[in-house]
């Protein structure tokens, strides 16, 4: 069961448009190492998870990536919501205004769709916990590349924060494979 | 930091867990979590695990309004609250952990009492006896 809260877990309020940069934030979205496929990720790993440690953990990191794809969604949005038809065409979103106008659409920065294969899921509890612990590093390192590719503070301010983010997730998930391993699960 | 992985990190050494409720002064400067205001900030409550990228500093969290004020109180508590969570699912036997998540739980009540009260339901379950129908008339998070 899931519960809504109205609110960001952290604050997003974008004054200047910019599509271009919408076009790359929507990777965190839709991409293959983007926070969807984190939620449902975790999501879908832990009824296989042998603890109860794990069962917790998954579903609490799989529910917090819920709100980060509400994050990144919002900055999609607010960045595309004033645009004109000649400044869609201009940042080569004309493709994807021909699709779905203004609406969001979760692919990666080339386009490509989402797909189910970024849950990558084995059953097995270390080897689902290491593919976790690689997730976090990559969606770490998209962050940083997208960071590169701004100096809006408006912006800046969400990228950095979900940054720490993967940093935290990931110390979490390797706590718990380090246990896993020790203790023989 | 040295330490060993999987050893669990004693976080909450100089943490007072209990009696003062008041928001950012119930950590110690020399205690190895920050504060719930800087913690949210920066996205990570634990001084260790805290690293900036290119020595680029967190953004302040730009308060205009009451609500903006209400919002992050609630947010930070909400935060500090959830990274308590996280570690507890891997500790679920840490005392300290589950005395300050407890305390934060009793703050961040009385601030979303506080907010519901001026800015309306952030639930669906919370003040819904009037009509109009509260929960559709506030603003959705993702308008600025």
């Amino acid at each position: 069961m899931w519960k809504y809260e109205k609110r960001l877990q952290y604050p997003v309020n974008i004054k200047t448009k910019d599509l271009r940069l919408a076009k790359l934030l929507v990777t965190q979205y839709g991409g293959s190492n983007g926070e969807l496929a984190a939620a449902f990720r975790y999501l879908n790993q832990r009824y296989t998870m042998p603890d109860n440690r794990g069962k917790a953990l998954l579903t609490d990191i799989g529910t917090e990536e819920l709100a980060h794809v509400e994050i990144i969604s919002t900055m999609i949005y607010q960045l595309m919501k004033d645009a004109s038809l000649e400044e869609i065409r201009e940042a080569g979103l004309d493709s994807h205004y021909a699709e779905h106008k203004k609406a969001l659409y979760p692919t990666d920065a080339n386009g490509v769709p989402f797909t189910v294969m970024y849950f990558a899921t084995t059953g097995d509890p270390k080897a689902d916990l290491m593919e976790d612990m690689a997730a976090e590093q990559k969606a770490r390192a998209v962050y940083e590349n997208l960071i590169d590719l701004t100096n809006d503070p408006d912006v800046l301010g969400p990228l950095l924060w979900l940054r720490q983010r993967e940093i935290v997730h990931f110390q979490r998930f390797k706590e718990l494979y380090e246990m896993y391993k020790s203790e023989g699960l | 930091m040295n330490f060993n992985m999987f050893d669990e990190i004693d976080y909450f050494t100089n943490v007072n867990t209990e009696n003062d409720m008041n928001m950012d002064t119930n950590i110690n400067k020399n205690s190895n979590l920050f504060n719930t205001y800087e913690g949210y900030v920066k996205g990570n409550l634990f001084k260790n695990l805290y690293k900036s990228y290119k020595n680029l500093k967190p953004v302040k969290i730009p308060v205009n309004s009451e609500r903006d004020e209400l919002l992050l109180n609630i947010g930070q508590l909400s935060f500090a609250k959830h990274e308590l969570n996280l570690l507890l699912d891997n500790y679920p036997n840490n005392t300290n952990a589950l005395n300050l998540f407890n305390k934060y739980q009793k703050m961040e009540t009385e601030q979303v009492k506080n907010y519901e009260r001026r800015f309306g339901p952030l639930t669906v379950s919370s003040n819904m006896e009037n009509i109009p129908f509260a929960w559709v008339n506030d603003i959705w998070p993702w308008e600025n």
